[in-house]
């Protein structure tokens, strides 16, 4: 990706956006930035990685979407009443990574485990990078400190919403060119399809309630800030675990 | 342009050539109605007939088989597995609720998957 691309910032906007031009500007705000084009995404996809490297992934990963639950609660916590849908759209996607199924974090460990590392190893923070450990707190502060409706067009159109997109890119390798079982990747089939809707029923949160000008171009400002923010994660497990393995091949 | 005809609720929706997209979120996009609940394979709530266009969607992944068994034979898809990318007809209960009890979570104590059942099933499912 071109350095210039990173750090392009969106014209300030004084007149409101109508709900189309905003959700184009979302979206737009994603180009150029998206994870599944980084380092490590495409060694994925182009079957280049070992297990070790997607144990590596899982370790880091874990700090990542582990904590996704508390990042929404907090949002939760500052969601006026009167927003009703986005209160329970929160509620149900806290629920749903959670317990509505098998909790999410047990399928990346199930997947973790296959690659051969182990529950406590996935579970230690101390062995997630620094990349990781900045853009875990990122979406803490952001989670906090936010317009919940910022905070969600940060967390669930910016991130969650990508989602689909990668993992329908990574998943099938897993299965033919890795040779992982269908049950071992659960974790990704899962998130194909469940962040489709997440994703569809956060813009629609985004766009009902960022209703100021200040409100949208601070939400368009996050939304490519927590692109950048999984472009530079997924850059940085290729970097820090896969590059120094072909150096040294 | 292809077109998703969501025919129960009179929405036809029509996507870029090349694309493919998800059923469900194509739906609740445009306001389409069609029921869902776990948008995850669990539960079954949007399963819809294909009425035409089964060439144009995506093989059913496990969840999906797993999920709809026979009926899957039978030209019933779940929306929100499934990947369309051409032109397709689908048609649904508009009323449907989740499958059966095998919707309700599997990691819960049996306590509260109790009332996760009666919650989220009908009486009829129920009985
Ligand atoms: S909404 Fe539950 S299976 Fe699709």
């Amino acid at each position: 990706m071109p350095r210039e691309a990173l750090t392009v910032k969106g014209d300030d906007m004084d007149e409101l956006l109508s709900k189309d031009e905003f959700r184009t500007a979302l979206e737009d705000a994603i180009k150029g930035r998206e994870a599944k084009n980084a380092s490590f995404s495409m060694a994925w996809a182009n079957g280049e990685l070992k297990r070790e490297h997607f144990a590596r992934w899982a370790e880091n990963h874990y700090h990542y979407v582990g904590p996704f639950a508390d990042y929404l609660a907090y949002i939760y916590a500052h969601t006026p009443d009167h927003a009703t849908d986005a209160k329970d759209f929160l509620l149900q996607n806290m629920y749903e990574e959670e317990l509505s199924d098998v909790r999410h974090t047990d399928l990346l460990i199930r997947f973790a485990e296959a690659c051969g590392t182990t529950r406590e190893r996935v579970m230690d923070e101390r062995n997630m990078n620094a990349v990781t450990r900045g853009l875990q707190g990122w979406c803490y502060a952001v989670a906090m400190r936010e317009h919940f409706a910022v905070a969600t067009a940060a967390l669930v159109v910016g991130l969650e919403s990508q989602v689909p997109s990668i993992y329908r890119k990574q998943y099938p390798p897993l299965i033919e060119a890795y040779g992982f079982g269908e049950d071992d990747v659960e974790f990704f089939d899962l998130h194909i399809t469940s962040d489709e809707v997440h994703g569809e029923r956060g813009y629609q949160i985004v766009l009902d309630y960022a209703d100021t000008p200040e409100l949208q171009q601070r939400s368009l400002d996050l939304v490519r800030a927590g692109a950048e923010m999984r472009f530079a994660y997924t850059k940085s497990l290729y970097d820090t675990y896969v590059a120094p393995d072909l150096e040294r091949v | 342009m292809p077109t998703i005809r969501y025919v129960t609720s009179g929405c036809a929706v029509d996507f870029a050539d090349g694309d493919d997209v998800n059923m469900l979120r194509v739906a609740i996009r445009n306001e389409c109605h069609v029921p869902y609940r776990c948008a995850s394979g669990n539960c079954g709530t949007d399963r819809v007939h294909v009425e035409d266009g089964h060439e144009n969607l995506s093989a059913p992944r496990r969840r999906e088989r797993e999920r709809l068994g026979d009926l899957l034979d039978d030209g019933w898809r779940l929306a929100c597995q499934t990947y369309v990318s051409g032109d397709c007809s689908v048609t649904w209960d508009p009323d449907q609720t989740a499958l059966d009890e095998r919707a309700t979570d599997r990691s819960l104590p049996d306590a509260v998957n109790e009332r996760l059942a009666r919650r989220w099933l009908s009486a009829e499912d129920t009985d």
